[in-house]
């Protein structure tokens, strides 16, 4: 251990008990406390317009659903180009209850946190369900396994009339303790909720990671008959690795549902999946806040690109659709440029950031 | 030195007062916000593009014109590329900036945001006729007859003329969503009603290139009359093959062929542009007036696109006549809130709306028939064409109104 825990150049670890430590000095624990005090405190500070405050609740979202899949993909290994459809599924778990029940009935509306959890529960059902090839299968053969899932997710929602169809599912409003979440303070307040959660998940993540079970994701996606050698069991690990990445997904999911208020198919289309992905190689694979890289960065420049379109589209002439072109167009060609220049993602940066601050001011 | 310092004050208060006047009389007309949301780019952007540009002119039109004296209406049109999650963003920041009116486009997006247009209880007219769209909605006002008004109005007009004897055999060529499914129901419904038509298959198309294994196993079963339900695009591919085949009615329900009939967006310009001469006969409900008619209507939709710039091809789409029907409800429901000397907000434009009906019903240019609305009925205008592509236009053959519709919904 360092000898100043606010000033540390390196990782001295002398006890094993100390490497299980979330923080190694005390500057990384205040530096992260008042970022979180910072997250927390803004809307009160600064308030945002609905529209952007659904932006940002979208994004954090995002960063649940990739947390789950970096855990699947980015630490075991495994290819998942069927993520939104697990997130689909814990959407429709909760409009499930919301078409059986009722949109405002009292589980839907005031046990909402009881039906995060079961969603998420689903979502690990599924997903563990859907990691069974993973038994068998590798590489290429695994991500056309879990397409095949995605496809079956679709048709299934696109016709079977208990799901509408895929036309909206209603969820009523949230309750909390001071009644009904009413319309002007819908997306704080799931702000706040969806903030808790990626903390809590957050924290979940890293300290798998210093676990037996976590380092077992590695060893999985380093070598899986090594690690079998050395007394691993792969074929478990890849199925609760799937079983992970569901619980984030259907978590993802059902706070999907209840900050649109509604359940649509279109939400959870294979696009959706392939977007998903995005976010977890431009962000940064195998790497905790690679998983909050990748969503900001991919849902603000698709922001961006949007607004890029309304100017573009009156300059240009309408029959050249360049607007239609500029969102997927932008979306290539950054995952392009991350793989070619940068596939350890913006949390390489973020590494490169931190090892310059830390040694400051020596240059080594 | 006192008295100059008074003059230069006095001097300074005139010059302060001269300008706040001169603003005020600038500022007397008052500006309506109004947003609109709707593929301009992407899917189905060939119907949005059009209809962003009617929605632009009529506007323009009504300010450059001064139909609200010195009141301006400012709509700010944006595009979101057939994406729900973009629709409600933007709906959203048009909450923020303080809309009293709000224009929709698809299906999708208008069933996905209803409850939140119950909520802001702002009125809205959507681009999307679909019926569920008024289920458990009260600020939704559809401008025209619904997709299941064209094509129940379709399958009565096939019962009425069907020349041989037995029940006319038909096959449902749909568009795989709620878009698409939602007619198909109400027919089904219709025909437990006593509607005398069998449906034989349904065919939710994919992105298919040829429809040759399709329409072979439709004739074997014996199929006359093919409902669509869709956009132009699979129409056109259907109606191409059904030619390249020899399949298509050379006469409204020929014996041994197929007769293809079609809702609001299967057809108009871009369908015969699409399909060429293979859309000869088709036959297409809509409650639009055509400029191929070459009436009063028709003229005023050519000057007003004349007077803006735009091209042949938006100026005869009826989905520039869509735009402009849906910039004229918000601009008729301001005038009368204006005149009955009411304050123009949501809740007044919902009330005047409601009471849009009788002797104040509204009569566009551009609709086939007046717009009427009350607490009741949200469905703007009910009466629909029947067009019958002839020579390379549409021609209007018949107005109809669905009867059996109106017992499907009383029962509802």
């Amino acid at each position: 251990m360092s000898a100043n825990s606010w000033l540390a150049t390196g990782n001295f670890h002398t006890t094993y008990k100390h490497e299980q430590n979330t923080f190694y000095t005390s500057l990384d624990r205040s530096v992260f406390t008042f970022f979180l005090i910072l997250l927390f405190a803004w809307p009160i500070f600064y308030p945002l317009s609905n529209k952007y405050m659904l932006v940002t609740d979208n994004i954090l979202i995002a960063i649940v659903a990739v947390m789950g899949l970096n855990l699947v993909t980015g630490f075991a290994g495994l290819i998942s180009i069927g993520h939104a459809a697990f997130v689909g599924i814990g959407a429709y778990t909760v409009a499930s209850f919301c078409r059986t029940l009722g949109a405002d009935h009292v589980m839907v509306t005031h046990f909402w946190p009881v039906l995060i959890i079961f969603s998420g529960l689903f979502g690990a059902f599924f997903g563990a369900l859907v990691g069974l090839p993973a038994l068998r299968l590798k590489h290429l053969y695994l991500a056309i396994a879990t397409l095949s899932f995605q496809m079956i997710f679709q048709w299934v929602i696109n016709f079977m009339s208990f799901f509408n169809q895929g036309q909206t599912i209603s969820v009523g409003r949230a309750f909390w303790l001071t009644g009904e979440i009413g319309r002007n303070q819908h997306y704080v307040f799931w702000y706040y909720i969806i903030l808790t959660i990626v903390v809590l998940l957050g924290f979940g993540v890293r300290n798998l990671m210093k676990t037996r079970y976590g380092r077992c994701l590695i060893a999985v996606r380093d070598n899986d008959r090594a690690a079998d050698a050395m007394g691993m069991n792969p074929g478990l690990t890849k199925v609760y690795a799937f079983a992970l990445a569901g619980f984030f997904a259907g978590v993802a999911g059902a706070l999907h549902a209840y900050l649109y208020r509604g359940v649509g198919f279109d939400s959870f289309t294979l696009k959706i999946s392939v977007s998903y992905l995005a976010m977890a190689i431009v962000g940064g694979l195998g790497t905790l806040n690679g998983s909050f890289w990748g969503p900001v960065a991919i849902k603000l420049l698709d922001l961006q690109v949007e607004h890029l379109s309304e100017v573009a589209k009156q300059y240009l002439p309408s029959a050249m659709n360049v607007a239609t072109a500029l969102k997927p167009f932008t979306f290539g060609l950054v995952i392009v440029l991350f793989l070619m220049f940068e596939p350890r993602g913006i949390a390489n940066w973020w590494r490169i950031t931190k090892s310059y601050t830390k040694l400051w001011p020596f240059r080594y | 030195m006192k008295s100059k310092k008074a003059v230069l004050f006095n001097v300074l208060l005139v010059l302060v007062l001269m300008v706040a006047f001169t603003a005020s009389v600038q500022a007397g007309g008052k500006v309506y916000k109004l947003g609109m949301s709707l593929a301009i780019t992407g899917p189905t952007s060939d119907a949005g593009n059009p209809m962003s540009k009617g929605v632009e002119d009529w506007f323009k039109f009504v300010n450059d014109t001064k139909l609200l004296g010195d009141d301006t209406i400012e709509c700010v049109i944006r595009d979101d590329q057939y994406e729900n999650d973009a629709t409600k963003r933007n709906f959203e920041e048009y909450l923020d900036e303080g809309i009293v009116f709000y224009l929709n486009y698809s299906t999708g997006s208008t069933l996905a945001l209803k409850k939140d247009f119950e909520d802001a209880k702002v009125p809205v007219v959507p681009a999307s006729y679909h019926e569920g769209n008024l289920i458990d909605s009260t600020q939704i006002f559809l401008p025209v007859a619904t997709y299941s008004e064209n094509i129940v109005g379709l399958a009565e007009y096939i019962v009425a003329n069907h020349k041989e004897g037995g029940v006319p055999k038909v096959a449902f060529f749909i568009h795989p969503s709620a878009f698409g499914r939602g007619p198909l129901e109400d027919t089904q419904k219709a025909v437990a009603a006593g509607l005398k038509i069998e449906i034989v298959e349904t065919v939710e198309h994919g992105k298919d290139l040829d429809s040759t294994a399709m329409l072979t196993r439709l004739q074997s079963k014996g199929v006359q009359y093919v409902l669509c339900h869709s956009v132009q695009s699979p129409v056109a591919t259907l109606l191409k093959d059904s030619q390249r085949l020899g399949m298509t009615a050379k006469s409204f329900g020929e014996k041994g062929k197929l007769t293809f009939v079609g809702a609001h967006y299967t057809g108009g310009n871009d369908l015969i542009a699409l399909a060429g001469d293979a859309a000869e006969g088709f036959l297409w409900a809509c409650s639009y007036n055509m400029t191929s008619e070459n009436n009063e209507g028709a003229k005023k939709q050519l000057d007003l696109a004349k007077k803006y710039g735009r091209d042949d091809k938006a100026a005869n789409s009826h989905n520039y006549a869509t735009g402009i029907l849906m910039a004229q409800i918000p601009t008729e429901a301001i005038k009368r809130v204006k005149e009955a000397k009411m304050e123009v907000n949501p809740a007044n434009l919902y009330k005047i709306l409601n009471e849009m009906n009788g002797a104040k019903e509204y009569k566009s240019f551009v609709a086939a028939g007046p717009l009427s609305y009350s607490p009741k009925d949200h469905i703007g205008v009910d009466v629909q064409n029947i067009y019958q592509a002839q020579g390379g236009q549409f021609k209007a053959i018949k107005s109809v109104s669905s009867e059996y519709m109106k017992t499907i919904r009383a029962g509802k």
